[in-house]
């Protein structure tokens, strides 16, 4: 099956945010801090507002007289006023009547900026695990968090081994094809953007924060989005966009380029994890994880990092005590924001690479002692919840058994291993979503407030949820697509929850027409013959017209509408999603927020390597993956999912990484030196198994799958490359130097370019 | 910046348009996958880029003893000619590595000379195989090896008003380039060594080899001192681990963003070693010579 969007998306006749323009439109840029931290000592702006064919410049000054009644927010203001906080935060846009003119223009802004020290690198600043009393008084602590349950350190004093390591990842982008772009026209009251964009409420929401406006006044409306990952969750230009038209009073086209989606947008920053676990009798008893987040120019307060991210270092496993403990730094790199799976892979990496790494210590099969310790349905785990419906046990006996198969066909050939990883997610249900939904004679359409960010879950999922529903074939099923003044709420295309809760609210909405059929077909119907009912209704499309089926009578849709609903084009309906929020036993916590998991999804990963031991170089050469699926909506879709994920994944694993220079700039803000995967690096085999039946909450118990299947891949790597081997790299990603490191052939100590010395320069072309 | 294009369709015209107006101000293109990304990044602002197109330097000719490549040839045109598989593995090899398919349809190997990027993987294969340039202007034309021609990065002999019509190499040479990437496709070589055997003339004394560098320092690198420890026609084990620790003893060698200097030299020591090994696999497979 073709996906519909697909063809046209390639003949270009879907309009992106980046397609975006108007008549008279403006275009801007950004002029951003070069340094990392700095004063702004002076900002001279005369020169690019004389340049040719410029409209409007917009500083922090403009910003203070365009919005007199808004609180600013001194911590986070919308343009630097005193101080840099990140390099690439932005200073002053320049639109003007053309790209090339405001890209001249922006050159011609002159600043002057008194730089002071950058805090950029977290493991040097502590290099020990810091104690908590100089915490307390360290302002750069954005949040702590402490949770245990039983006393670990009593456990550790008595158990037979406790097996202690240190992992480290990397600042991380999400890398979307298309960079964030926007359009925005404000006429009177009315602050109209289009944009690219996950989130068109949750946008709209902080939009009327910026700006200082009510929520009515301010008009989001998404645009196709050419890939978000997380990273389109939040406004980060549409504010600037606005003020600049409301300035210039012409629309204003707003749109970064790929040095600039590297240097500010939201993203996965460093991470340092120490990990301790406790063995006794052959059995994990006790783990504690002790993390430094790096969370950028985040402020106090202001993201969940920390405590969403700390549960997923126990791994799915039954423990007798855990501690986890951890500090949200705030340094001058971006603001962390979301980044598929938030910080779940690194996580993963670095709990499931100790786990190996005790398993292979203790000479046991690593697959046969997760098996050992994995959380079963019905069980009530670490946290003291009841594990619901969760295939991880089922899922690691079947990667066991395709294992054992690589395992033979391989022969322990040199430099071939195999690595397993065992991830869980939990998906966002309890943020809400509503759909409205109109059955006519011609079709059913799907009226709601997102739009198709790349993944299908809206052109195709909504689709199928109604057809299957229904029982109408998908091509009489329409998406409608409305701004924020005219859709009904929804919470956002994130956190793998689309499927699940707006799917639900669209399941919702087909199951209260089909009831409303059945009860006008039993009363005879509006302006028709009623009969004896026998049965729930069946829609039909035959000859492009709907019709409903009761037992084996069958009517055209139409005798069942009033003549009003005939001549508005059919019957309407009102899903509505709202799940429940989950809590965690608060006795567990001592010290800021542990986020609850909910509706447990399991991802179980094998990955065949082939290294080359005299260079290092790792290669991927099979993979698969066991996924909890619930129930599969779409299967073509289910699949494009995990797919994408694994390679996605791959790249966090193998080549992915933000390389900072002592002074805290970013040497790689650009696809060059920053490799995502390409089309190459897809592994020869990639084997995908749903294992259905272990219900979630979403429609006929789909689990969510935008974010599970890439938690488990770069520890798969890692462990494949340990059993290829024999050396544990503990630091992503796996680069050809660092497992060189690993494997001995040139000296450890710090990889490049934290020496800081040697030609290395920033941006510029090819060698 | 806007520039004006032009489209000579014989040498004459291009030799009198790239003479215009200062130095600089006039610049040939072939592909324009260099050029046009570096007047992009405002590394050059010409006024008349000079497009190579039309002109007669698009063949592949194939003589008894040697290949002459037009300038503006697609790589991958030279790639996919099974003449040049056969004749110069060494190149072919390096050929289907650069950047994409679809970059190869443009870019050319003159493009890729005069850029003469420090990690070039076109450059160690082709001065392994002693090219030679054929440079021309209104003034005359001139014969060049490659070796000469380079100089650093961007940095070369060509004059204003010159132009490269042709690469001359000699046919059949033996040999392999080997490489390694963070990331294998799409990115840039760490390190490229291309291995290549010249016959002997007289049968007795020891074969020629070239062992070539790229992706180390900013200019390709000749290892004479590897080279000379491959004293027999089919060296052994330890002239072959000889030649690799030579050649990581000897070349200059940088740390930037892409590796650190230690490592490029473990590196340049896997690479020979595999490179030779490679080309003596390959003359045993074509029954040797
Ligand atoms: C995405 C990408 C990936 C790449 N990957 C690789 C790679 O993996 N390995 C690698 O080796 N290279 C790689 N390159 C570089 C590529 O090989 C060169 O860009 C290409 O060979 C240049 O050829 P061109 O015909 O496009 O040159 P142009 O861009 O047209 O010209 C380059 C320079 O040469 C001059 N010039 C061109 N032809 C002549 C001539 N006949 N006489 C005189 N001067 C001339 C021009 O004035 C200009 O200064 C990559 C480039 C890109 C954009």
């Amino acid at each position: 099956m073709t996906r519909t969007d697909a063809l046209p998306k390639t003949a270009g006749a879907r309009e992106y945010g980046f397609d975006l323009s108007a008549p008279k439109m403006l275009w801007a840029v950004y002029v951003t801090s070069p340094h990392p931290h700095a004063r702004l000592v002076s900002l001279d702006t005369e020169e690019a507002r004389r340049a040719p064919l410029v409209r409007a410049v917009l500083t922090s000054k403009e910003v203070l007289s365009l919005l007199p009644h808004r609180e600013i927010d001194e911590a986070s203001p919308l343009l630097v006023a005193k101080a840099s906080r990140f390099q690439g935060e932005p200073v002053a846009l320049v639109a003007a009547e053309t790209l090339a003119a405001a890209r001249a223009a922006a050159r011609l802004v002159k600043s002057e900026w008194e730089v002071q020290p950058a805090f950029t690198d977290i493991e040097s600043e502590f290099s020990e695990w810091p104690d908590r009393d100089r915490m307390k008084a360290d302002p750069r602590v954005n949040a702590h968090v402490l949770a245990h349950r039983g006393d670990f350190d009593r456990i550790a004093r008595s158990c037979d081994l406790v097996h202690e390591e240190v992992y480290r990842t990397p600042m991380v982008a999400q890398v979307p094809m298309e960079p964030h772009s926007c359009l925005a026209k404000v006429t009177g009251e009315d602050w109209h953007v289009r944009t690219t964009t996950q989130t068109p409420f949750g946008l709209r929401e902080d939009l009327a924060d910026k700006l200082g406006l009510p929520q009515e006044k301010v008009r989001v409306e998404g645009t196709w989005v050419g890939g978000g990952f997380g990273g389109k969750n939040e406004a980060l230009l549409e504010a600037h966009a606005l003020l600049l038209s409301k300035l210039a009073g012409r629309p204003v086209r707003l749109a970064l380029t790929f040095r600039e989606e590297f240097l500010f947008t939201r993203t996965t920053q460093p991470a340092v994890f120490r990990m301790s676990s406790c063995v006794k009798g052959g059995r994990l008893v006790a783990r504690r994880t002790r993390l430094l987040l790096d969370t950028g120019a985040s402020l106090p307060g202001r993201d969940f990092a920390l405590g969403f991210a700390l549960g997923f270092t126990l791994g799915p496993y039954r423990l007798e005590a855990w501690e986890l403990e951890g500090y949200a730094l705030r340094t001058n790199r971006p603001p962390f924001g979301p980044h598929r799976a938030p910080l779940a892979p690194q996580c993963t990496f670095a709990a499931e690479s100790h786990l190996d790494s005790l398993a292979r210590r203790m000479g046991v099969d690593p697959i046969e002692f997760r098996k050992a310790h994995i959380w079963t349905p019905g069980e009530i785990n670490p946290f003291g919840q009841e594990v619901g419906p969760f295939a991880a046990a089922e899922a690691l006996d079947r990667a066991h058994e395709l294992e054992k198969a690589w395992r033979a066909e391989l022969k322990g050939a040199e430099g071939t291993g195999i690595g397993a990883a065992v991830g869980f997610w939990s998906t966002g249900t309890s943020s809400g979503g509503e759909a409205i939904l109109r059955l006519g004679p011609k079709g059913l359409s799907i009226l709601q407030g997102e739009r198709e960010i790349g993944t299908g879950s809206i052109v195709e999922g909504l689709r199928a949820i109604a057809s299957s529903r229904t029982g109408l074939p998908r091509e009489a099923v329409r998406v409608e697509y409305a701004d924020t003044s005219r859709a009904p709420f929804d919470s956002g295309v994130w956190g793998s929850r689309t499927t699940i809760a707006l799917g639900r609210a669209v399941e919702k909405g087909c199951l209260a027409l089909l009831r409303e059929l059945a009860a006008r077909w039993s009363k005879g119907g509006s302006g028709a013959r009623g009969g004896k009912r026998t049965g729930a209704p069946v829609l039909l499309f035959e000859k492009r017209e709907v019709r409903v089926r009761v037992g084996d009578r069958v009517r055209s849709l139409s005798s069942l509408l009033t003549r009003k609903e005939r001549r508005e084009g059919g019957i309407l309906s009102h899903g509505k999603e709202y799940g429940r929020s989950q809590a965690l036993d608060t006795s567990l916590v001592q010290e800021g927020v542990l986020y609850p998991y909910a509706d447990l999804i399991a991802s179980v990963h094998l990955a065949q390597v082939a290294i080359d031991r005299s260079t290092g170089a790792v290669r991927v050469v099979r993979y698969a993956a066991f996924q909890d699926a619930g129930h599969v909506v779409d299967p073509e879709g289910y699949r494009g999912q995990v797919e994408g994920a694994i390679l996605m994944g791959l790249g966090t694993a193998l080549t992915e990484e933000g390389l900072l220079t002592p002074q805290g700039r970013l040497l790689n803000a650009g696809l060059l030196d920053y490799r995502v995967p390409t089309i190459h690096d897809v592994p020869r085999e990639l084997r995908i198994e749903a294992i259905e039946g272990y219900l979630g909450s979403g429609p006929g118990g789909a689990k969510g799958v935008g974010e599970p299947p890439i938690i488990p891949v770069p520890a798969a790597v890692a462990n494949a490359v340990a059993d290829a081997t024999g050396a544990r790299v503990r630091d992503l990603p796996l680069t050809p130097e660092r497992v060189a490191r690993a494997l001995g052939l040139i000296s450890s100590g710090a990889p490049t370019p934290a020496e800081g010395k040697g030609p290395a320069r920033a941006g510029g072309s090819v060698g | 910046m806007p520039f004006e294009l032009l489209l000579p369709r014989s040498l004459e015209e291009a030799w009198t348009l790239l003479e215009q107006g200062a130095p600089g101000s006039s610049m040939a293109m072939a592909g324009g996958t260099d050029l046009l990304l570096a007047m992009d990044f405002r590394r050059f602002a010409p006024e008349r880029v000079v497009s190579l197109s039309r002109l007669p330097l698009d063949t592949v000719e194939f003589g008894e003893r040697e290949v002459r490549i037009g300038s503006t040839v697609p790589l991958r045109t030279i790639e996919l000619d099974p003449r040049v598989r056969r004749a110069l593995p060494a190149l072919s090899e390096a050929l289907a590595e650069v950047g994409s398919v679809q970059l190869r349809h443009r870019a050319t190997l003159g493009g890729n000379v005069v850029r003469a990027s420090a990690s070039s993987d076109l450059l160690p294969p082709l001065v392994a195989m002693d090219c030679r340039l054929t440079i021309s202007s209104r003034k005359g034309r001139r014969s060049l090896s490659l070796d000469e021609f380079v100089e650093s990065s961007w940095r070369t002999k060509l004059q204003p008003g010159e132009l490269v019509e042709d690469l001359r190499i000699p046919t059949p040479l033996p040999g392999a380039y080997r490489w390694q990437r963070v990331r294998p496709a799409n990115d840039i070589s760490q390190v490229g060594v291309a291995v290549v055997r010249h016959p002997t003339h007289d049968g007795s004394s020891a074969p020629d080899w070239r062992i070539v560098a790229g992706g180390t320092s900013p200019r390709v690198q000749r290892l004479r001192g590897s080279e000379s420890a491959l004293l027999s026609p089919w060296p052994s084990e330890e002239e072959i681990a000889e030649a690799a620790q030579r050649a990581a003893q000897e070349a200059r060698f940088a740390t930037d963003l892409r590796a650190a200097e230690e490592y490029r030299r473990k590196l340049l020591e896997a690479l020979v070693r595999s490179g030779i090994e490679s080309t003596l696999e390959r003359l045993r497979e074509g029954g040797g010579r």
